[in-house]
């Protein structure tokens, strides 16, 4: 049956990747296993997920989904995805919200929370490097469209939303 | 029905938040940070710091793993599953709108133009989250060392984040031993 075929092999993606670009050799394997898409139709979808908000796993189960069985087919690929988060990450937040105010959990997650803060400023600056240095040119247009956003941000305290739009009309401008 | 309430509004700010995610998951923390930690109160800064790593590190997709976290910390299983439906359903609707007109977008350049615009915004909205949480992730000096390293090993490396998360857990056990001061709350 093509929807329990599409929830399986959407899970198996889900549990063998940590998501974005890590899913595509997995992805890659199970939709050429079963002739669901050719690797240039891949490559597609890679695309289509840069231009449409989500993620990259989301929105290639949906594509890939909408694509071999319509609507539901969607539906089914996309539940298989998130199973991952919603059986392992389930049961994490369950046992982190029963040790509440555990000292030795606090202990540890002392350790954990600057590792996040780490990641976090070192994903900006990976994601920075990639989008404001193309081969070796800097992208001053991008970089200016980057300082005059997150000046509306961060001092006339522009909602996130409303500081998209206007990026997305100023790279329109001069992107 | 302050249930029902409260589930609806996870569901559609949810919503509104996977509408606006672009250049991978980090640019929805701050956006979490903003509607259920300082409009609503219903989560903790602290927790919102806890679960950004591990929903990296834990297998499958960032942010459905933190839309999980966040929404059984605020509604049990009910609300996990209508953050990560929530979070999802927008992106549904665009795919299946950008794959019908895909070809003409592809080669469009204001499409183009204005993706540029949109990849760009992302980083300041990344550091935004990260000037807001600095406060909550740096209480002390050996914190200050387990953010450098990290930083440092994540620039220029992509190892792999679950072990990563793994070792600091680790490193925070034997600094603070379970001595803890009664700042918990």
């Amino acid at each position: 049956m093509i929807y329990l075929r599409l929830f399986l092999s959407f899970m198996k993606i889900g549990f063998c990747s940590f998501g974005g670009m890590t899913m595509i050799p997995v992805i890659n394997d199970e939709v050429l296993r079963y002739g669901w898409m050719t690797a240039a139709e891949v490559m597609d979808i890679v695309a289509v997920a840069e231009m449409t908000p989500g993620s990259l796993g989301i929105n290639c189960a949906t594509f890939v989904g909408l694509r071999v069985a319509g609507a539901l087919g969607a539906c089914t690929a996309s539940l298989g995805v998130m199973m991952p988060s919603l059986t392992l990450s389930m049961a994490a937040v369950h046992f982190l919200l029963r040790l509440k105010g555990n000292k030795w959990l606090e202990s540890a997650l002392r350790g954990v929370r600057p590792a996040s803060l780490g990641m976090l400023v070192a994903a900006a600056l990976t994601l920075g490097i990639s989008t404001f240095v193309i081969g070796t040119t800097v992208q001053w247009n991008l970089i200016m469209i980057a300082c005059v956003a997150g000046f509306l941000m961060f001092r006339l305290k522009l909602s996130i939303p409303k500081t998209i739009l206007v990026a997305a009309v100023l790279g329109l401008l001069f992107g | 029905m302050e249930r029902w309430k409260r589930l609806w509004v996870i569901f559609i700010v949810m919503a509104k938040i996977g509408l606006f995610t672009f250049g991978g998951g980090w640019s929805i923390i701050v956006q979490i940070q903003n509607e259920f930690v300082e409009k609503r109160g219903w989560m903790t800064e602290e927790q919102i710091v806890d679960y950004m790593s591990l929903a990296k590190s834990f297998p499958g997709i960032m942010i459905i793993n933190m839309s999980v976290f966040c929404g059984y910390t605020m509604c049990g299983i009910t609300g996990a599953f209508a953050a990560a439906i929530g979070l999802s359903l927008p992106a549904l609707g665009a795919i299946a709108l950008v794959t019908y007109f895909y070809n003409s977008l592809k080669t469009n350049v204001f499409v183009a133009k204005i993706l540029n615009g949109v990849r760009s915004v992302v980083i300041p909205i990344i550091l935004s989250a990260a000037v807001k949480l600095k406060k909550t992730a740096l209480k002390e000096v050996p914190a200050y060392v387990i953010a450098a390293i990290t930083f440092v090993v994540c620039a220029l490396s992509s190892f792999n984040k679950a072990v990563i998360v793994l070792i600091a857990l680790v490193a925070g056990l034997l600094i603070w031993r379970g001595g803890i001061e009664d700042d918990l709350s």
